[in-house]
């Protein structure tokens, strides 16, 4: 999983320490849940592109 | 009043364009100090207008329903001349030298803009609890957020301040405060409303739409502001005759506030009785909607404010934090969501074989008090943020249209909100079911006493 506070630090500016605590926890939710959901995307996938493309 | 009723009033030369101009302008005076709903009032322009509608009017110039109707803009919304902050201290002087298009559309249908309403800051949350500007109140419990974004919007319309108002939604930023203020909010079609002059804010889940007191005034602004318009009104007596509904056995019947669940179950009823054709369905992952939802959201509102990020000073705390969780979100991880998103989207889209429309309440909570950050169901204790803005977020990723309205009180006298949601450009089918349930529900001319 991503080292969230070591990016955090090396992010131009970085982000303020003091909002850390606010920042990281709802990126490793997300994080957790996108790594289940993209092993299910079959390889040729495209970006979704409008609601027409699957209506 | 609604549109229709104003028309009539107009038309029957009881009322002239000057006349109800000045009584809106009256009454957004004697409200805004206590609800904060508008940031500018272009009192003169709108006087400068009403005489210009009302000579087109004598000399039989009749523009249709929208004629000298008072209407007011979100203000990420651009007017041209006319600031437009989009909420926040960074824009607080930006001054368009345009109209957006849905402004152009709805002036050329003869609306009268009164004003620009207060929103979240950015359109980044949903309390419209602002930093700069000011909380704005919710006009049925003042101690109560209206919701948002679009709170200022919602504030006016459920004041009965204005018949009409535009707002954005990204996340449920029509619909959310429609909701909590007791109002019809419409979020059409990704795109089936022109976004050109409406500040930006996630890039592809973006929708510009429009807030009334009823579903049929929703209707008539709809038919000047859509691509591609049928024109479609919702006649008298409507029923539901063959409609097939659908509503959700997981998801959108989880987490769900006693008094809310009530209502919708009762709206359900009443959409059966109408004669419509009620199936239960089981949806797809709607958890995954959501995911992949506010990780698009972070990483495409991040790459147009992380500009800001060294004036952080001149950013609420809420708005700063999404935006650094947004800068963090890797390029790959937001391709990949995109991927997700489309595989979602092809799963979603076949409950439409056997269905025209879905029902749901609108959202899981009616509205909180100011400052509050959290809610409780049960033993779950959620953020409030989560709580108003999960029922609502997955449209926004599948780009389908989506409407609100009021279906019922709580025990504390708050509105509870309904939501109809419909394949990809059925928005009238949207406005029938609704002007349907509207009719039999008997309260959406209820307006609060204060």
């Amino acid at each position: 999983m991503t080292h969230w506070k070591a990016l955090a630090a090396a992010a131009e500016p970085p982000v303020p320490e003091d909002l850390l605590p606010d920042v990281i926890p709802a990126l490793e939710k997300l994080e957790a849940a996108l790594r289940v959901l993209e092993r299910e995307v079959p390889p040729e996938t495209l970006l979704w592109n409008g609601p027409e493309e699957q209506a | 009043m609604t549109i229709g009723e104003i028309g009539a009033a107009l038309r029957g030369k009881k009322i002239s364009v000057g006349e109800l101009t000045e009584e809106t302008l009256r009454r957004v005076a004697g409200a805004n100090p206590r609800l904060n709903a508008f940031l500018t009032v272009t009192e003169t322009a709108a006087r400068a207008r009403a005489a210009l509608l009302d000579d087109e009017l004598a000399r039989g110039l009749d523009r249709g329903p929208l004629h000298g109707i008072p209407i007011a803009h979100k203000d990420n919304i651009f007017t041209r001349g006319v600031r437009t902050t989009s909420g926040s201290r960074i824009f607080e002087n930006f001054v368009p030298d345009r109209d957006a298009e849905i402004v152009n559309r709805l002036n050329d249908a003869g609306a009268n803009m009164i004003g620009k309403t207060g929103m979240h800051e950015f359109a980044y949350g949903i309390t419209s609890n602002n930093p700069h500007f000011g909380a704005i109140r919710n006009p049925w419990d003042p101690e109560c957020i209206p919701g948002g974004s679009s709170g200022g919007s919602a504030a006016a319309v459920a004041a009965g301040l204005i018949p009409l108002a535009t707002g954005t939604d990204t996340g449920g930023s029509i619909r959310i405060p429609a909701s909590f203020c007791g109002v019809v909010g419409l979020k059409p079609t990704y795109e089936r409303v022109s976004r050109k002059g409406v500040m930006p804010l996630g890039l592809t889940l973006d929708h510009a739409g429009l807030l009334a007191g009823s579903v049929r005034d929703v209707a008539a602004g709809f038919s000047h502001v859509a691509k591609h318009s049928s024109g479609y009104v919702p006649a008298a007596h409507a029923d539901l005759r063959g409609m097939r509904i659908g509503v959700p056995e997981n998801f959108f019947v989880e987490r769900i506030a006693p008094d809310v669940m009530l209502s919708f179950r009762a709206a359900v009823q009443t959409a059966a009785a109408l004669g419509a054709h009620v199936t239960e369905i089981k949806l797809p992952d709607v958890e995954a909607l959501n995911a992949v939802g506010r990780i698009t959201q972070l990483s495409e509102v991040s790459a147009l404010l992380a500009r800001y990020v060294d004036r952080c000073s001149e950013i609420g705390r809420d708005v700063l934090v999404l935006v650094e969780q947004g800068r963090l979100i890797p390029a790959i991880d937001y391709l990949n969501a995109q991927r997700v998103r489309t595989v979602l989207a092809r799963d979603f889209s076949k409950i439409w074989k056997h269905l025209d429309c879905l029902m749901t309440p609108a959202t899981a909570i009616t509205a909180p008090g100011i400052g509050e950050t959290t809610v409780a169901f049960g033993s779950v204790t959620e953020d409030v943020r989560i709580a108003a803005t999960r029922l609502a977020r997955p449209f926004n990723v599948l780009g389908w249209p989506a409407l609100a309205l009021p279906c019922g009180f709580s025990d504390a006298g708050l509105p509870i909100g309904l939501q109809l949601v419909a394949p990809p450009q059925q928005e009238d089918s949207l406005l029938q079911v609704g002007a349907a349930l509207e009719d039999a529900f008997g309260i959406s001319g209820r307006r609060p006493t204060s």
